[in-house]
């Protein structure tokens, strides 16, 4: 990668530009503390679907391709996210299973937050909370918005009778 | 004392019994005080609209007793059903906090009793008390795993007797129901509503319901239902 790796948020120049990434001193310095930076290779799986939520990924660089996936293995593509968001959030605070698979389509930087950590960090640090919710609620209009399409917008067609 | 719908009204969050058992009501005191003094405890009949879908957000809606249809429409008019929302539930969450329009509408189904706040009073209610706010977001998370649910299952099943088959074994498992050899449930939604919830037509679900029926899989008693035969039920999910 040509990029070089920022390894401290305070020293990232892009972060003004990027909706969670914009903290306040103090929470970047304990974010700084929680957080482990990694650059993957292209195809990388950051996780999949129905694996136990283990922590949060921060796309510092490049672009994630976000599916879902049919229990025969068939595959719907729900978005694609770029740097400054905040993958796998939804089934880490609800502490279920993750609900996507998220795949690096490009080499990336991400900065990895275990979920303990996590929640610790937000109820520390009332604006990276509010954040947070700023960052799902985007989320799920976006989430919606693809209900809307899959669901209204579909042809009539593979009616199979029961 | 009679009240209207049969409702009886919660006026304070304070006193609530209800409240230890639902994600978002069980507060600390000083927040539960905070937004005490920002809601407005209401009442709806059956049938009323909380908020229409491209409408500007005026805030949110507590749900704390009755249920409420959330649907999205297209633009020919056809209506999806989301999701039924069950007392406890933040409705209009994500437009409020977002400022975008709502994306859903809530139509209640039940008389119900909604607790409501407004806008900048939500906000301010939720940058002054972060307990809360990690309520909301986990609110959020809950909804956002629905929606993904939701696409997948419009976008990915074969056929509208799999959907039908996994609405009711996911309606069964509710209520200490899944353990059961034959497990019941009350069917409180009209055909057409479920031929919403799942992306069909009203005559598609009628059919699908005297099949099952015919198979000896479902028994309908009224308005509940007993599955006669989950096994068979549970491989019609799977596959169609």
């Amino acid at each position: 990668m040509e990029n070089a790796t920022v390894e401290s948020c305070r020293e990232c120049a892009l972060r003004p530009d990027r909706l969670f990434c914009d903290l306040p001193a103090d929470a970047l310095e304990a974010f700084d503390s929680v957080k482990s930076k990694v650059t993957v290779p292209r195809d990388t799986l950051l996780f999949k679907e129905g694996q136990a939520a283990r922590g949060v990924f921060v796309v510092c660089e490049g672009k994630v391709r976000l599916t879902v996936c049919s229990d025969d293995g068939k595959r719907l593509l729900l978005r694609v996210a770029g740097p400054g968001e905040i993958l796998g959030l939804s089934a880490v605070l609800s502490g279920a299973a993750y609900e996507i698979t998220a795949e690096a389509i490009e080499p990336c930087q991400v900065a990895m937050v275990r979920r303990k950590d996590l929640v610790l960090f937000l109820r520390e640090h009332r604006e990276a909370c509010l954040q947070v919710v700023n960052l799902l609620s985007e989320d799920l209009h976006v989430a919606y918005d693809r209900v809307r399409s899959v669901g209204l917008g579909r042809t009539r067609k593979m009616r199979v009778a029961l | 004392m009679l009240s209207p719908y049969g409702l009886d009204i919660i006026e304070s969050c304070l006193t609530c019994k209800m409240r230890a058992e639902r994600i978002f009501c069980d507060l600390p005191t000083p927040a539960l005080q905070a937004f005490e003094s920002i809601k407005y405890a209401t009442a709806y009949p059956k049938g009323a609209v909380l908020f229409v879908e491209g409408q500007a957000p005026r805030g949110i809606f507590v749900l704390c007793k009755g249920r409420v249809k959330l649907s999205i429409c297209a633009t020919d008019g056809k209506t999806l059903i989301l999701k039924i929302a069950e007392p406890g539930e933040v409705l209009g969450l994500s437009a409020t906090v977002s400022g975008k329009p709502y994306e859903l509408t809530a139509e209640t189904i039940d008389p119900c009793q909604v607790n409501f706040v407004k806008r900048e009073d939500f906000l301010r209610f939720l940058k002054d008390h972060s307990d809360a706010c990690f309520k909301v977001a986990e609110q959020l998370s809950e909804k956002y795993n629905n929606a993904c649910h939701e696409v997948r299952s419009l976008g990915l099943s074969h056929s509208a007797g799999e959907k039908l088959a996994r609405l009711l074994l996911e309606w069964s498992s509710k209520n200490g129901e899944a353990a059961k050899q034959e497990p019941r449930l009350k069917l409180a939604l009209t055909h057409e509503e479920i031929a919403q919830m799942i992306g069909t037509s009203r005559e598609t679900v009628t059919r699908l319901f005297a099949d099952l029926k015919k198979r000896q899989i479902l028994q309908a008693k009224g308005s509940t239902l007993v599955i006669r035969n989950k096994v068979a039920l549970r491989a019609l999910a799977t596959n169609g």
